[in-house]
């Protein structure tokens, strides 16, 4: 035995601690959670992600390179998206939710102005995969394909890329120059685009199927429905749908003094705010009132702030014309009584209570449907396709997705649903059966500890002041400065995914909170933990949490 | 200046104070120890009295301890370490920072003479009390640190008397440093005792630490119970620097003193059917007295 020095009892540095971790009934485990952002996001992105690396490391090239796992289009859906995200936020409960759409578009913004490129994910495979569409369906599911090896061809019927995004978004929402370099940047991953070509109609679809292993068909919700009513042949009457695309071809339109805008939903507002841009006063005539339009709240919010007038209540019932032209718009008035199948108040006439409106236009955006010419397909209600549950449609190798499928919805659930259908493509043409796991739970606000976060002010966008926007079609929101969006990211709460804060380190009182070395993050050491559960208590994030012993 | 500052601000980890101690799960005074003796560095010396942090911390042959230990009867860690204190002066070895420590029991009653003495002598010594308000370490009988209203073995029918308020009294031997701490704010209790060490004569710091099994509350709430005594106004946060109190924490948002006495068992009584009786309104009146004394 060792000698000691006199008077001490034992040598305290060569002690073996007694192990108390045989005492515990719950033990602590690190667990990932999802957070309530992406379980919103209808894209399925990676919103913690990206923003902890913002937060963390003031890397742009990083979150970007996240952000485009799920989404190719992070420049245009900052732009475009009504940003569910953000509703789902836990911080709502908090203060205000995280400014993620504004995020998103200053990430998209600095991968164009810096260049950066996809990156490939494996080698080249033999099989190839035909995609109908370049609309942001069909581009998310060409782009993750490639991403997976395959040899993907798109065929477009427009003589530019992009579907709606390009023929009916206006550019003072999303620039041209903006949508196009992104979608330059998917295509330079090695697909190969065919434009001017219109499946059904100058190929068949024959042709498809049996040269391609698996077709995608993002055809969109590009034909305007009427509502037939009389005089709906005249000169400057216009679909919603058609009317935009006049407008994003570059072609200039007289709309005269008056115009008058019948519909309540996106293709509406973007109409309304394109007329009025051209110099005309325009009115919206909805059967309805604002609670039951269809549109994005944000997009009624700017165009009443952009004086467009809103006139609920009234439909319209004959298109009064003068030598083949409009002059004005017989107008009836409407009640709402008991709802009808979509769940809105069912608009009734009041009987004589028609009156004439004046207009030199009228846009009827009453309604979108696809055009099939050419294609023979099985559909749900006579309107949309019909799929299973893995988006393959009644043809055996034939995928679709996207508002052909949805009915009308916004990019980020295209985008959703071209991954989604990459997927099974990918298990159709590898024979594989579907199986997905579950993702992990989601977390919510009273799982949160929030007493470590302070309260702090949300980024708000400035927005061009309505006089010189009204003058032209550029962009309303000019770009954010990179370090407020920093700052904005250090707000994200990280639900479910630990951000070193320390708490369970410094608060464990039996020290069985250690920092392994291989990875720097923060280990339970259950030789001793006694499972008292502080750690997990104390964590704010609720990364932490009990389970059972095993 | 601000280098002090800086050294003064950073968080301490260095498990002098190590794993395989014999704490309950959740035990407020095991982590405040390690707080303590992690802020203090190598250069220390432990005279701990007899209580449930020897106990539980030093049984032969695996103490949890990394630093040199001396255990003191339960009446006499502060003349121990007067002694030891005096020894270095005359071997004119040093310096060393010697921290005397006991639980409350030990501090406000059966060792409260010798504490006096060493204030008055005037050893350059450290005294940190681990106040968990009953002798938890023999079956929870009340202490004159038991908090009015509360249950212990001793006193089934509520603690009829109030709180010994030691701070002012050790401030009133005109001692240089006194201050009050919680576990909860490990940068705040740290940071205390890093001043005191820094300062030469006696010194006084005294640190809430729940008791999950005292107490009756579950070990996970320890951290909670001690932010809710704090923002209810019960345990004033403050340093007396030279016989002035400056320093005040002060309360972000009042918290009514029910939602301190709820989770704990040994206030259950004080609620008849979950309606507090009058006894919670004659604890809030001590809240409130503590509130308007400290201008928390």
């Amino acid at each position: 035995m060792e000698k000691l020095p006199l008077g001490l009892a034992m040598d305290l540095r060569k002690v073996v601690p007694y192990k108390t971790g045989s005492w515990r009934t719950l033990m602590p485990v690190n667990m990932m959670q999802t957070p309530p952002c992406t379980q919103s996001c209808p894209a399925g992105n990676d919103i913690r992600g990206f923003l902890r690396v913002l937060a963390e490391k003031q890397d742009y090239e990083e979150a970007w390179h996240v952000l485009t796992r799920t989404n190719p289009l992070p420049a245009t859906c900052g732009r475009v998206c009504p940003h569910p995200c953000e509703a789902g936020c836990n911080r709502r409960d908090f203060d205000t939710p995280l400014a993620i759409n504004s995020a998103e578009r200053a990430v998209g913004d600095y991968g164009l102005e810096y260049n950066l490129k996809h990156k490939k994910l494996i080698s080249k495979r033999k099989e190839k995969v035909a995609v109908v569409g370049s609309g942001p369906a069909g581009l998310s599911c060409a782009f993750h394909l490639t991403k997976r090896g395959f040899q993907v061809k798109i065929f477009e019927a427009n003589s530019e890329p992009g579907g709606w995004m390009r023929y009916g978004i206006p550019s003072y929402r999303l620039p041209n120059y903006i949508l196009k370099q992104e979608i330059e940047k998917i295509l330079e991953l090695g697909i190969e685009i065919e434009c001017n070509v219109k499946v059904g109609v100058n190929i068949p679809m024959d042709h498809l199927t049996r040269h391609y292993n698996a077709v995608f068909l993002g055809l969109g919700a590009q034909m305007g429905t009427s509502i037939k009513i009389p005089g709906e042949d005249a000169q400057n009457v216009f679909s919603g749908v058609e009317f935009l695309k006049l407008i994003n071809s570059g072609q200039i339109i007289e709309v005269g003094r008056d115009v008058i805008v019948v519909g309540g939903g996106n293709t509406a507002m973007d109409c309304a705010r394109v007329a009025k841009r051209l110099g005309a006063n325009v009115s919206v005539f909805y059967r309805r009132t604002r609670v039951e339009m269809p549109a994005i709240t944000a997009e009624i919010d700017e165009a009443m702030e952009e004086r467009i007038m809103f006139r609920y209540h009234t439909n319209p019932v004959k298109i009064i014309t003068d030598e083949d032209r409009v002059v004005g718009l017989l107008c009836g008035q409407m009640e709402l009584k008991e709802p009808d199948a979509s769940g809105r108040a069912r608009p009734v006439p009041i009987e004589d209570s028609e009156s004439i409106y004046p207009a030199g236009t009228v846009i009827m955006a009453t309604g979108q449907a696809v055009d099939y010419d050419g294609i023979e397909i099985q559909k749900q209600n006579d309107q949309w396709i019909s799929t299973n549950e893995n988006l393959m449609t009644s043809i055996d190798g034939v995928f679709a997705g996207g508002d052909a499928v949805l009915g009308l919805e916004t990019v980020a659930v295209a985008i959703g649903q071209g991954l989604r259908a990459a997927s099974a493509i990918e298990d159709y043409i590898e024979g594989n059966v579907e199986s997905q796991l579950a993702p992990p739970p989601v977390i919510y606000s009273k799982d949160l500890n929030t007493y470590y976060y302070t309260q702090e002010k949300r980024f708000s966008k400035e927005a061009v002041s309505i006089h010189t926007r009204l003058k032209n079609f550029r962009e309303i929101y000019p770009s954010f400065d990179r370090q407020e969006i920093i700052k904005e990211a250090e707000r994200c709460f990280s639900c479910g995914l630990c951000f070193y804060c320390g708490n369970c380190y410094m608060y464990c009182p039996d020290n069985a909170v250690k920092i392994s070395p291989s990875t720097g993050k923060y280990d339970f050491d259950l030789d001793f933990c006694k499972g008292c559960g502080l750690c997990a208590k104390e964590c704010p994030c609720h990364y932490i949490q009990m389970t059972l012993e095993r | 200046m601000n280098e002090k500052a800086e050294e003064l601000n950073r968080v301490e980890k260095k498990d002098l104070f190590g794993s395989g101690h014999r704490a309950c799960g959740g035990c407020g005074q095991a982590l405040a120890a390690r707080l303590v003796h992690d802020a203090a560095g190598e250069n220390t010396i432990a005279c701990v009295a007899t209580g449930c942090l020897e106990v539980f911390s030093s049984p032969y042959p695996d103490p949890c301890w990394r630093i040199p230990f001396l255990h003191s009867l339960f009446e006499n860690p502060a003349a121990v370490a007067s002694g030891v204190e005096a020894a270095y002066k005359a071997l004119k070895k040093g310096p060393v920072n010697i921290i005397a420590q006991a639980g409350d029991g030990s501090t406000a009653d059966i060792g409260f003479q010798c504490i006096s003495g060493m204030f008055e002598r005037g050893h350059n010594v450290l005294y940190v009390c681990y106040d968990n308000e009953a002798y938890m370490n023999t079956g929870v009988q009340r202490s004159s640190f038991t908090p009015y209203g509360a249950w212990t073995s001793t006193t089934p029918m509520g603690n009829p008397t109030r709180k010994k308020n030691l701070p002012l009294i050790a401030a009133d031997h005109g001692i240089p440093y006194v201050a009050t701490a919680t576990v909860d704010d490990f940068r705040d209790l740290q940071r205390k005792v890093k001043t005191a060490l820094s300062i030469e004569g006696p010194k006084y710091i005294h640190i809430l630490v729940p008791c999950p099994l005292g107490w009756g509350h579950p070990g996970e709430l320890t951290v909670k119970i001690c932010r809710l005594a704090k923002d209810t106004g019960l345990f004033p946060i403050f340093e007396i620097i030279d016989g002035k109190v400056t320093n005040v924490k002060k309360i972000p948002v009042k918290v009514p003193v029910e939602e301190y006495l709820k989770p704990q068992g040994r206030f259950r009584f004080l609620f008849k059917k979950g309606v507090p009786t009058e006894k919670v309104a004659e604890i809030q009146e001590i809240a409130n007295q503590n509130i308007e004394r400290f201008n928390l």
